[in-house]
């Protein structure tokens, strides 16, 4: 098929097309516009009102009295240190440690590594909520795994999810449980696409095993593992979501709650529509500044291998 | 991208490596500790769990690594607890209509993006892209509200509304129609096909790789969505199974045994899934990155 012989039918079509493409977008667009866009400006729009979610109680319109409130109130405050404490926690567990162990096991033999590949992937599609009851099981303070062998040794058990110092870096574990195959298999793979001549070559002028990590893979691999690290910092406090509501609630003393149980926290336990939008258009208009520096940066930092 | 696309293992390991130290083999071996560390650590809580849910009554404390007296009790127990048939059904459809209906919507509006420039395209595909960015917790008052105001709360149906179109089957299958070759849509088009006998018959046969992982994906992500169904829902016999778990739980009590038989129950079509197409599950989900 010629260019030539290609062109003119697309021109003849032109007029008749004109609505073509929107009817074809339709369906994706109207639900995209009803269950996510018009949400959004309602959000907006109740974030400035006072109501208890019932139908017929009235819709008071307090201004910003909402945004004062929130950032007046220590629970806002404690709920966004304690989602810098997930994303910091979950760092190492969704890219460091997945990172050196994909340099570290490059050479393994393709073979025994597709059955690593095949069980470290498992958590991935585990139900959150099942990982929720099987590490409450596995961490319970009587009778779980985990404190009999703890107590097996002779020390003390550990109140893994009722004492507040230690209840959040439980959750951030078992988020991390759920992450750390995944992130190892992108970056093994993307470890195994670098091209080996480059490896080679940095061999041959003498470069040690450290310095063609440092100076040929990590370069390569920075685009993947800038975009983990953006992956980590914009979904991670989100992925947690699900443990903190079936395992802790929040709990104890606010230890674990972040900035998003702190929105169901306001708009479903405390009913207050309000509070919860309010919070939630703070949470939006932070979410997307942090998102658009992340990109920026993703496109100025990172190498390419072409 | 074809299916071929899909079989093509991601970590081929480069043949044309020399192992250059001796020490080669004592990294190997080192390499291979650390891999089994990182799969015990993996799998050891869905093994225990599946144990457990195996365990008698009066052996569940034990910590012997394998249930020496195996017993169905704590499934009888979770079936007579919650309508956990009831509920895997709902799951089933749940899931299965969300990813029929979001594969659909999906097709035709990556059919509109490959095939035609029209007025503000660039502007409503980055409107598509956005959505990812929206959490759902942000919007989940909203919804929640519109799904009351409809009178649909507590029905399985109503999950499904949200699910009904996807930024990631439209901008996944859009990016293989544009990579699909022109040559073969023109030649169609010679024949005196139309758009529609274009899609359907041309590039949906030609994309079902593409398509199927899509699908593999949307079905275990629906089957595993907790946070949607835990707002709709008001009884057991509405619900989805991820729900049935969590009531295990807020019970106060030490219902470990049917804790974990529920717990398996509602993985074990996932956990199938997997193990017979376990190649596709993984790609599939490193093609569209995390979510």
């Amino acid at each position: 098929m010629t260019i030539a012989s290609a062109a003119p039918p697309r021109l003849r079509r032109m007029t008749q097309s004109r609505w073509a493409p929107w009817l074809y977008l339709s369906p994706a667009l109207i639900t995209l516009v009803v269950w996510i866009y018009w949400p959004l400006v309602d959000a907006v729009r109740l974030s400035f009102y006072q109501w208890n979610m019932l139908p017929n109680s009235p819709q008071l319109f307090v201004g910003w009295d909402n945004y004062q409130r929130i950032f007046a109130l220590p629970k806002f405050w404690q709920a966004l240190r304690n989602t810098g404490v997930y994303i910091a926690g979950l760092l190492p567990l969704a890219v460091l440690i997945p990172l050196a162990i994909a340099i570290y096991t490059h050479d393994l033999p393709a073979r025994s590594r597709n059955v690593y590949r095949a069980i470290i992937f498992v958590p991935m599609i585990i139900a959150p909520v099942v990982a929720a009851a099987v590490w409450r099981w596995l961490l319970d303070p009587g009778y779980g795994l985990a404190n009999q062998a703890i107590k097996g040794v002779g020390l003390e058990p550990v109140k893994f999810l009722s004492d507040p110092k230690v209840a959040i870096w439980t959750v951030i574990l078992i988020t991390g449980w759920k992450l750390m195959g995944f992130s190892t298999l992108i970056l093994a793979a993307a470890n195994a696409n670098i091209n080996p001549s480059l490896i080679e070559a940095a061999r041959m002028d003498g470069a040690s095993k450290w310095e063609v990590i440092r100076d040929v893979r990590l370069p390569l691999l920075s685009s993947t593992v800038l975009f983990l690290v953006v992956m980590t910092i914009l979904l991670g406090a989100q992925w947690s979501f699900t443990y903190i509501n079936v395992l802790t609630g929040g709990g104890p003393l606010g230890s674990t709650t972040n900035i998003y149980y702190l929105l169901w926290d306001f708009g479903f336990s405390t009913m207050s529509v309000g509070w919860g939008s309010a919070a939630a258009v703070i949470l939006f208009l932070g979410f997307g500044a942090l998102a658009f520096v992340l990109f920026r940066l993703i496109d100025r930092y990172s190498f390419h291998d072409n | 991208m074809t299916t071929d696309a899909l079989a093509q293992p991601a970590l081929v390991r480069p043949i044309t490596l020399r192992r250059i130290s001796d020490r080669s083999g004592l990294n190997t071996a080192a390499g291979h500790l650390l891999m089994v560390l990182l799969s015990i650590f993996c799998l050891f809580p869905v093994y225990w769990m599946v144990a457990s849910s195996f365990r008698p009554a009066n052996a569940m404390f034990e910590t012997s690594l394998w249930p020496m007296t195996g017993s169905l009790d704590n499934y009888t127990q979770a079936i007579d607890a919650i309508p956990i048939g009831r509920m895997l059904i709902n799951t089933l459809v749940f899931s299965a209509v969300s990813t029929v209906l979001q594969l659909l919507t999906g097709i035709l509006a990556a059919f509109a993006f490959a095939r035609w420039k029209f007025p503000f395209d660039k502007l409503v595909y980055t409107g598509v892209a956005l959505t990812w960015l929206v959490p759902f917790q942000v919007v989940m008052i909203p919804n929640y509200l519109l799904v009351a105001q409809m009178g649909l709360l507590d029905n399985v149906l109503a999950l499904i509304l949200p699910n009904l179109a996807s930024a990631l089957a439209i901008l996944l299958l859009a990016q293989a129609m544009r990579g699909f070759p022109k040559e073969v849509v023109e030649a169609a088009r010679m024949d005196g096909a139309r758009n529609w006998r274009i899609l359907w018959e041309v590039l949906v046969p030609n994309l079902r790789g593409t398509i199927a992982s899509l699908a593999i994906l949307i079905f275990i992500s629906t089957w595993n969505e907790y946070f949607w169904p835990l707002l709709l829902s008001r009884t057991a016999e509405n619900s989805v199974v991820q729900i049935g778990i969590q009531m295990f739980m807020t019970t106060e009590g030490n219902q470990w045994g049917p804790l974990m038989a529920a717990s398996t129950l509602a993985s074990l079509p996932v956990l199938i899934i997997y193990i017979v197409l376990q190649r596709q599950v993984v790609q599939s989900f490193m093609k569209s990155g995390i979510r």
